[in-house]
């Protein structure tokens, strides 16, 4: 098959896994769905692989193919196409989500065996993951938007899958309208580059982007940093970030698939398969960069106070994708995705494992009930450990050569880059810090009474199901988690997704090891040929290693601080004490929700209370709708009076109508 | 001998058989199966003659496949066999292939005949070919009374049915008057350029493009083909004629002789009258624009399904002259394209009619599809699928036939028709949905179990009908047959009984599955039009 073929196939798979669960819902047993589900992904992994050998197989240069199915529109100079454009960067992507989204499609097929929800939950990760990969493989800024909105939408109904859960529908309200915010500044940001290049298609406006804009134009620079608010809301940066933590109300699995491993690296992906827009408008560029810092920073704080277990890891989340951002807007772009990638196994692999935890909590998330673990749940427990060590970037786990690669490029290109490094180190530290504190808090110390039954062999289940979040009472129909929990040593579907993760989460990272290995940047070579700054970053493997070793130090440095604070015989409550003003800053998540609230809720809030009670009852329903409808009643009224049943008028007007015909041919003579 | 025997005859043109074919091929047919219809076993009219029919029908789509590609003018230039001619000879015959499955178990050919019933829907078919490929403006009259005269007769075979009579009649009387009209205008252009060959009025079109006659002579012709074409506001037969006619001859006719319509209409305008585009664009644009908006304010508040499909293919009418006032290869490809796409959009629907209308006793009325979505999903869905269609929803190809159309229009400075385009179809969703919302959110009538019951009246009665419906007497009912509870347990509503009728079925089902394939998948219909297109190798 050529690769253009495996590339549709990779995109059909899920969808028709998606339609096919979604039609025979009521004919099949929801075991088959999973079945299903899991054989639709499983398949598109298989033929992104071959996708991969096949590009493997072509020239460097023949390597950026595009395949057009059809043209939806080719008129007054728009060139709307179906079109997938199948090159390393997109093939990456492709692996990368393909592999993830198989593992945790094995996982959720045990986790959510209880869930009375369980054929739809297929059907959307499906859905969700053949929208991941339009977004991926879209050869123009068409078809992109489209893959933008649905990832969009997908992330909404499976947030909002326990939907009889207030909580839930809301965070999935929130996440939806931040991110349509964020459609809104891609669509004109795509029409901003569009206006001036005249076309939609990737690679032409590539080439195109040098003559259409001269560099930092203000259009161009516009236009890209409307782009970056699309790569924002959906990466989760400051300030379109509030909505992730709050997406953690989602199943597990979700949180690790969606708001882990694939759709918030959107961003990321956005701005590499962009770059020679951005490099040709700097200003924009250095944006990215600072937002990604700043972001870094900002989420590493919050998790460090959050008491939440998910919510600590979804702070983790953004903080990592920081790091992505600022690497990619920096032209750091091999390291950038290096990042993606080891991110996507640990992070997912994290998650998973504090699904397990939250299964023998009863559905309870708060490390402060947790603790004990490590005994009772040895297998999540290694694997927590093995997620947060790779985090922490301790070598020899992935995240070691990844992160640090990053800051290594980052203090190679120097000057404000080479702040931001230092201050990526910072971040780093606190990485570690609140990795570990939450893995001291919930494995260690006195056994929970959770972990105590566990240790009598039950599995903890509450008397009665509440919504952990503000305890009211559920029960376990659809719309609600079900009866059953079930954890990683039970479960064989669990184990064996987080196993898998866990080798990747170790090994992950010998793609790139400086002076020996550099498979990725070879690989990735044909996307970014066009990009000078590709070539020309590049640290000599003694200033790498520098740089490694400096963040391995401080990773281990933090894990040191969490051990003596939160490990045995540390005090956490006076330690807590002693900075309690930055503590209430942190634990308020530095006021963000507030903010937001303050700025953009209430005014947009008053101005559609203005909007609903003079604008709407007057222009729109009284001229704007009343009018039309009363015209077309009108009009209405007037055909069917006219049509009377008699021929002779029927005669009269085929009369009037060819002398209106005539005469106006005779007039116009 | 010989050479006496060629002296004595005198020399006819020589004829291409070959391209002649598919013509040959339907006067046969018709010939055989009015013949085999004469026949006495009832086996042999009720089974024989329609599968003559579609053998016929058959034999004739594949000659013009065979043909495809062939770009002659045959008979001394009388015929024209093209792509365009080819192209509406499939759609002809796939409008005349689903009639006949849907009159399979009609009583209307029982009542006239079934050989005579086949043979006049061939012939009317034959008619259409005709009509299509004239290239001579005699050959053109032949061919609009030969598609017209047999319809007459045919709209009237549901004999004992005083509407159906009403319908062949009234569309009798007023069709003369368009064939008159047509014919007038007809004389008026051979009279300005002397000859009725396309081709001796296209050499004198610009020369004649301020003559008083030849212009009078288009206002008559164009009048008298958007008589044809339903176009407003010579469209006033179509809702009466359309609900009185037998549903399957409706379906017929309202597929067919709007692509032979189009046909001609294309033939006529962007060959022989092409000089003359300045004058006669402008007007047609004009007519397509009130077509839109009289099709589809009258289709709102119609009770009755085929009144409302008979304003809805008004409307339709309109969006498609778009691809025939810009006179390019790209908007004569789009109007093929939507006339092929037409075809399966609403025999979707009047097969779905059909069934209704044997099954409830409730005719053609729109709370006839009530309960549908839940007891028939085999039917609920063809129909919401042809309604989506029509409407011009994605993922239908109704949706893209509104695209290539408007394309067309944008691309030769008729922008505004575009607009118009679009208005009318966000104006045609308020008769659509509320389709589609009877099929899937409205109950069945618990006693609406009535089978073959004296058909309501539809038009003025309706409202009664509706009053008596309210008070739970369903109209009709008063002829005592209702059947008892063989059916269904009183207490729950059903959608009335289930016939067995599955070549109704069947047609609906492939209808909206052809309907869904080309909505995701355009290119190779789309193939087809643009080879349409391309016969007409002057244009753009």
């Amino acid at each position: 098959m050529s690769v253009q073929t495996l590339g549709w196939l990779v995109l059909l798979l899920p969808l028709t896994g998606a339609v096919l669960i979604g039609l025979t819902f009521k004919a099949l047993p929801q075991r088959v769905h999973g079945i299903i589900g899991v054989a639709a992904i499983g398949l598109a992994f298989v033929a992104a692989v071959l996708m991969f050998f096949g590009l493997q197989d072509r020239g460097e240069e023949e390597r950026q193919l595009v395949s057009v199915a059809w043209d939806y529109a080719n008129t007054v100079g728009v060139d709307a196409q179906l079109a997938i454009l199948i090159d390393p960067l997109s093939v990456l992507m492709c692996l990368v989500v393909t592999g993830v989204s198989t593992l945790i499609h094995v996982y959720s097929f045990s986790y959510m065996g209880g869930d009375r929800g369980y054929t739809r939950f297929f059907a959307y990760l499906n859905f969700f993951v053949f929208s991941m990969l339009l977004l991926v493989l879209a050869a123009n800024f068409f078809l992109l938007i489209v893959g933008w909105a649905f990832v969009g939408a997908a992330s909404y109904m499976l947030i909002s899958f326990w939907y009889r859960r207030t909580t839930a529908t809301k965070a999935g309200i929130k996440a939806f309208v931040i991110n349509v915010a964020g459609d809104v500044g891609l669509v004109l940001g795509a029409y901003f580059i569009f206006k001036g290049t005249g076309t939609l298609d990737f690679l032409k406006n590539f080439e195109l982007v040098g003559e259409a804009f001269t560099e930092n134009q203000p259009e161009l620079v516009a236009g890209c940093i409307l782009l970056l608010v699309g790569a924002f809301a959906k990466s989760a940066q400051v300030p379109f970030h509030t909505w992730l933590p709050d997406a953690m109300e989602g199943p597990t699995p979700v949180s690790s698939l969606i708001h882990a491993a694939t759709m918030v690296t959107a961003g990321v992906y956005l701005i590499a398969r962009l770059h020679p827009l951005f490099e040709h408008a700097p200003d924009a560029a250095m944006v990215g960069s600072v937002v990604g810092c700043a972001t870094l920073l900002i989420a590493a704080t919050i998790g460090l106070v959050v008491t939440d277990l998910k919510r600590v890891i979804a702070y983790s989340t953004m903080s990592q994708i920081g790091y992505m951002i600022m690497a990619v807007s920096s032209a750091v772009y091999a390291a950038g995705m290096f990042h993606l990638m080891t991110h996507a196994f640990f992070k997912a692999l994290l998650f998973m494992a504090a699904g397990s935890v939250i299964s023998a909590m009863g559905g309870n998330q708060d490390l402060d009930k947790m603790g004990g673990f490590r005994k009772v749940m040895p297998f999540t427990f290694a694997c927590m450990v093995i997620g947060g060590l790779a985090l922490s970037g301790i070598p020899p786990f992935s995240g070691f050569f990844s992160k640090d690669e990053i800051l290594a490029y980052m203090v190679d290109r120097g000057g404000v880059y080479l702040v931001m490094a230092i201050l990526g180190y910072v971040g780093a530290l606190l990485t570690a810090f609140y990795t570990f504190r939450m893995i001291f808090r919930a494995f260690f110390g006195e056994m929970s009474p959770e972990a105590e039954e566990l240790s009598h062999g039950h599995l903890y289940h509450a008397p009665e199901p509440t919504n952990p979040a503000n305890g009211e009472v559920e029960d376990t129909e659809v719309g609600f988690p079900g009866p059953e929990h079930h954890i990683a040593e039970r479960a064989g579907g669990m184990k064996i997704a987080m196993g898998g993760l866990a080798v990747l989460a170790i090994v992950g990272g010998f793609l790139q090891i400086p002076g020996v290995t550099s498979e990725l940047h070879h690989f990735l070579e044909p996307t970014f040929h066009d990009s000078e700054l590709y070539e020309t970053i590049h640290p000599s493997a003694t200033a790498e290693w520098i740089g490694l070793l400096v963040g391995a130090v401080i990773g281990a440095t933090g894990i040191f601080f969490a051990w003596t604070i939160y490990g045995k015989g540390g005090n956490a409550a006076s330690f807590q004490a002693r900075f309690a003003p930055i503590h209430k800053v942190f634990v308020n998540k530095w006021y963000f929700d507030e903010a937001i609230d303050f700025l953009i809720v209430r005014p947009a809030a008053w101005l559609g209370r203005f909007a609903n009670s003079t604008f709407e009852r007057i222009f729109v329903n009284g001229a704007l709708v009343g009018g039309s409808t009363g015209a077309v009643r009108a009009l209405s009224a007037a055909v069917r009076s006219l049509q009377s049943g008699y021929l002779r008028y029927y005669a009269a007007l085929l009369l009037i109508g060819f002398s209106g015909l005539g005469a106006y041919f005779l007039i116009s003579a | 001998m010989s050479s006496v025997f060629a002296q004595a005859t005198t020399k006819g043109p020589p004829i291409n058989w070959e391209a002649l074919s598919p013509f040959i091929a339907l006067v046969v047919g018709a010939c055989v199966v009015l013949l085999i219809g004469l026949a006495r076993g009832a086996f042999i009219r009720r089974q024989v003659v329609p599968v003559l029919t579609l053998i016929t029908l058959g034999v004739t789509a594949g000659l013009g496949i065979w043909q495809w590609d062939t770009n002659e003018a045959i008979i001394s230039g009388a015929l024209k066999v093209d792509n365009l001619t080819l192209a509406l000879t499939m759609i002809f015959v796939a409008g005349g292939i689903a009639a006949t499955f849907l009159s399979w178990r009609s009583i209307a050919t029982v009542e006239a005949g079934e050989g005579e019933y086949y043979a006049l829907m061939l012939t009317s078919i034959l008619g259409m070919l005709v009509l299509v490929a004239a290239n001579d403006l005699v050959v053109l009259f032949i061919g609009f009374e030969l598609l017209s005269i047999p319809l007459y007769v045919l709209c009237a075979t549901h004999m004992r049915r005083e509407q159906s009579l009403e319908s062949g009649l009234k569309y009798l009387i007023i069709g003369s008057v368009g064939s008159a009209t047509l014919l007038y205008g007809l004389a008026l252009l051979y009279g300005a350029a002397g000859g009725t060959n396309y081709a001796d009025i296209a050499a004198v079109g610009s020369a004649m493009a301020d003559d008083v006659l030849f212009l009078t002579g288009i206002a008559l012709v164009m009048a008298g083909l958007a008589f044809k074409a339903s176009v407003a506001p010579f469209h006033q037969w179509t809702p009466d004629v359309y609900e009185g006619a037998p549903t399957p001859v409706t379906g017929f006719m309202a597929v067919a002789t709007k692509a032979a319509a189009f046909g001609v209409i294309i033939r006529l305008f962007d060959v022989a009258l092409i000089d003359a585009t300045v004058t006669w664009a402008p007007a047609f644009a004009t007519l397509a624009v009130i077509t839109i908006i009289v099709g589809n304010v009258g289709a709102i508040g119609q009770s009755s399904l085929k009144r409302m499909l008979a304003y809805s293919s008004v409307a339709q009418a309109g969006y498609m002259i778009a691809g025939v006032v810009v006179t390019t290869q790209l908007g004569i490809s789009a109007v093929v394209f939507y006339l092929a796409i037409y075809v399966v959009m609403n025999l979707g629907a009047f097969a779905v009619i059909t069934a209704r209308e044997r099954e409830t006793g409730l005719g053609d009325d729109i709370s006839s599809l009530y309960g549908l979505g839940r007891d028939r999903p085999l039917l609920a869905w063809p129909m919401t699928i042809s309604m989506l269609a029509l409407a011009g929803f994605p993922v239908t190809a109704g949706f893209f036939g509104k695209i290539y159309l408007i394309n067309a229009a944008v691309d030769n400075g008729y922008a505004w028709l575009g607009v118009a385009i679009v208005i009318g179809s966000a104006i045609s969703l308020a008769y659509y949905l509320r389709v589609v919302a009877a099929v899937w959110m409205r109950e069945a009538p618990a006693t609406s179990l009535t089978l073959s019951a004296r058909p309501i009246m539809a038009g003025g009665s309706q409202e009664a009908d509706d009053e008596a419906r309210a008070a739970g007497i369903e109209p009709g009912a008063d002829t005592g047959r209702v059947i008892a509870d063989d059916f269904a347990e009183p207490s729950i509503a059903v959608s009335g009984p289930r016939l067995s009728q599955p070549e109704v079925v069947f047609v609906a089902i492939v209808c909206s599955i052809v309907t869904i394939a080309f909505g995701v998948y355009p290119e190779p219909l789309m193939d087809v039009a643009r080879d349409a297109g391309a016969a007409f190798s002057s244009l753009l």
